[in-house]
């Protein structure tokens, strides 16, 4: 190897090795893992309690008034990463630290479609985690017959009552029992670049209702603001089928509907779907949304390139003073009724051990009390999940001071839960392909949602 | 006071320079800085702040230079950790899978036997059947021997690829039959052909499939995530995911993990580089 090679590899490793070097101090300190919580943590965790344990209750009476219960160790896998994942690992290791008799072993287990095919593989080698925080958990537990949830819910300090209505319908299999807890729900929110529509002199005190004023106030900034850059469009969306979803149900289409045998059809291809297809491909057309760049939609917006963008209300937590420009919200149009289609992850207990359950149950009541909850909500921008949440002195000085909460607050109001069904990702993804084909003027919408329909009722049909 | 011979080659190049081959070197320029970019755009994005990330028109030299985003990552994941697992994974794994195609190439190109074609035919077949069929029967062999959370299970169910093995036997199909012969002639069994001619023969090809097989592994994700969740075996691709799956506004993060994660790349690429032009140089001339 020539003498010059040598210097440029030794300046990489010197490259990798500054930066580690200078974190020194940053890794001493006992730092929470993200992605997974080591043995040796949980052991010396263990110590620590059971010292704690000896000291703090040294005049108790033996336990013989009841049998003694068992410590149980919980693998717990969770789908959330970022702001959201650090306070969910926060949150679960004040549990841990303050349950004698529960540990936690945390574990990232990836995004959503990663941690669904982990936890498909450990349920079919019983090595699945006791408890998960993941997208579409009603699958894994109502859809292998497992409704244990059901009855947990009823006891009387989860306060299921308390739950929003639609919230409960989220945690459902097929529409039949509950069968999961909602924790860091979301639905989606309008963004807007404030600065920018500022200067356009686009008034927002009376927002756009509608879609369609929606669409006239876009055309409009277009006109004014189409110079700003090449790429410039006046609104994107990141998840679009989560968007289509919620705007044929706006306009009366029931997306999917569940027969007298229990089976689902889809009918997301009747007058009111076709209505809002064209809506959308008017959007394309009219260059208000750049085809196929849904992918880029946050970027884009977040760049100063797009004036309004529909996403995740857990945004509101991560791009608050992170952009350059002001940032502002607005309830999400509509056609005929508001309407929006919750998503996000619910917690599911996966163990069939009673001992186990019982301090799952135990775990997952501690982080949807509507105080914990509603610390999660503020931190990360998921939703409340209790309607007590929303009198929480804390929920009530976000609502005051972040106009972005109080929209995101407000749209709970009119939120449902789409039905959770075996080939519901199948669906997301027919309805994603179906939208880059009409955005890119590959078919009419009638055809594209017609074969959309037809692709999903084949794999419903197959099972 | 030079010799003519000395000059001479300088002249014959400005000469080509001036000539229509300005077109190539220009070409060949703006090709080359093409593939550069993303590359000097990561660099440069890794000491920007979040405001020159976000910035339009951008801003391509940091306003201020940030090494603390370099600190963060190491603040957020356990980094270190994730590095050594990606090493260790991605080394045994490399080796192990250059060892195993260099013997399933040798054995189809230059011995003889019952069910060779219909072995090939089987291996050719198994590039078109996507990971995502055979993971979980994979995970299910995994689980039954007890690798789930280990670096055995990480690491033996990726080191049969038929990519590595067909790289392999494109090029020890190359080579001549004589050559082989006379070993042959000379004493070799046929380990010590594969030894003496084969892989001294080879190693512009083998550096190459080497290259690429690190590259495969070290950015192996979604089957290490699989079989693990306990942080002792989770590798970097891991860590990479979780800063870039929900702090996506955090660009400048994840470009500082994403410097830092190519570095051993790189590093291999230097010592193999010389290697992997020869055997692209000789590829070239066989065609």
């Amino acid at each position: 190897m020539k003498p010059m090679k040598k210097v440029i590899a030794f300046l990489l490793v010197a490259l990798l090795l500054l930066p580690g070097c200078v974190s020194q101090y940053a890794n001493t300190v006992n730092k929470a893992d993200p992605t997974a919580a080591p043995a040796q943590q949980a052991e010396t965790k263990t110590e620590t309690k059971a010292e704690t344990k000896t000291e703090e209750k040294p005049g108790e009476a033996a336990p013989t008034e009841a049998p003694a219960r068992e410590k149980q160790t919980l693998q717990v896998w969770y789908a959330v990463s970022g702001t959201s994942g650090d306070k969910f690992v926060a949150m679960s290791k004040a549990f841990d630290e303050g349950n004698d008799l529960v540990d936690l072993e945390l574990s990232y287990s990836g995004g959503s479609a990663d941690t669904a095919t982990k936890v498909s593989a450990a349920l079919l080698t019983n090595t699945q985690p006791d408890v998960a925080l993941m997208y579409a958990g009603p699958l894994y537990t109502g859809g292998r017959n497992d409704y244990a949830m059901a009855e947990l819910v009823k006891r009387a300090e989860y306060d299921v009552d308390d739950i929003f209505p639609g919230m409960l319908d989220y945690c459902t299999y097929m529409g039949q029992g509950i069968c999961a807890v909602p924790f860091g729900i979301s639905t989606q929110v309008m963004y807007y670049n404030k600065t920018l529509l500022e200067k356009a002199g686009v008034d927002m005190t009376n927002p756009p209702k509608t879609w369609q004023e929606f669409y006239d106030l876009c055309a409009d900034l277009l006109v004014k603001l189409g110079g700003e850059g090449k790429d410039f469009t006046a609104f994107d969306v990141s998840d679009a089928p989560w968007l289509f979803k919620s705007m044929l149900k706006q306009n009366g289409c029931e997306i999917v509907v569940q027969g007298d045998d229990g089976k689902i059809k889809p009918v997301y291809n009747d007058a009111a779907a076709l209505e809002v297809t064209d809506f959308w491909y008017s959007l394309v057309t009219s260059g208000i949304m750049a085809a196929g760049e849904h992918d880029n939609a946050e970027n884009r917006f977040l760049s100063g390139n797009c004036a309004f963008i529909a996403a995740t209300s857990n945004r509101i937590s991560r791009w608050r003073g992170a952009t350059e420009f002001e940032l502002g919200a607005i309830e999400m149009p509509y056609f005929k009724n508001p309407s929006l289609a919750l998503g996000g992850n619910v917690m599911v207990i996966l163990t069939d051990d009673p001992q186990k359950v019982e301090a799952a149950w135990e775990y997952v009541s501690y982080l949807t009390t509507a105080e914990n909850n509603a610390e999660f909500a503020l931190a990360t921008g998921y939703l409340p999940i209790r309607k007590s949440e929303l009198n929480n002195p804390d929920i009530q000085k976000a609502l005051s001071e972040n106009a972005l909460y109080s929209i995101a607050f407000k749209q709970l109001d009119y939120t449902f839960a789409y039905t959770h069904f075996e080939q519901m990702g199948t669906m997301d993804s027919l309805i994603r392909n179906m939208l880059n084909k009409l955005e890119k003027n590959r078919g009419t919408s009638q055809a594209l949602l017609d074969k959309a329909v037809k692709d999903l009722q084949s794999e419903i049909d197959e099972g | 006071m030079s010799k003519p011979a000395d000059i001479q080659p300088m002249r014959i190049r400005r000469k080509h320079l001036n000539g229509y081959q300005w077109y190539v070197f220009v070409m060949l320029t703006i090709g080359a800085l093409f593939m550069l970019f993303p590359f000097v755009w990561m660099i440069l994005s890794a000491f920007k702040t979040k405001a020159d990330v976000y910035a339009y028109p951008p801003r391509w030299i940091p306003s201020s230079w940030q090494w603390e985003n370099f600190t963060k990552v190491f603040e957020m994941i356990p980094f270190w950790r994730y590095y050594f697992n990606s090493i260790v994974t991605s080394v045994i794994e490399t080796v192990l899978q250059i060892v195993i195609s260099i013997f399933a190439a040798y054995s189809i190109t230059k011995l003889r036997y019952p069910g060779k074609k219909l072995f090939l035919a089987f291996m050719r077949s198994s590039l078109f059947v996507p990971m995502v069929v055979t993971m979980i029967p994979m995970y299910l062999l995994v689980a039954s021997l007890g690798w789930l959370d280990s670096y055995a299970g990480i690491i033996f169910p990726q080191v049969t690829t038929a990519f590595t093995t067909l790289l392999l036997m494109s090029y020890f199909d190359s080579i001549p039959k004589d050559l082989v012969d006379s070993a042959k002639l000379d004493g070799c069994g046929y380990f010590r052909v594969l030894t003496r001619v084969i892989v001294p023969n080879s190693k512009g090809a083998i550096s190459t499939a080497t290259l690429f097989s690190f590259l495969g592994n070290w950015k192996s994700y979604t089957w290490p995530l699989i079989v693990t969740t306990k942080t002792e075996y989770r590798t970097l691709p891991i860590g990479l995911k979780y800063l870039m799956q929900e702090s996506s506004s955090e660009y400048q993060v994840m470009m500082a993990a994403s410097l830092m994660a190519i570095l051993p790349v790189l590093i291999i690429f230097i010592f193999c580089e010389k290697q992997l032009v020869r055997s692209i140089t000789l590829t070239g001339m066989k065609s």
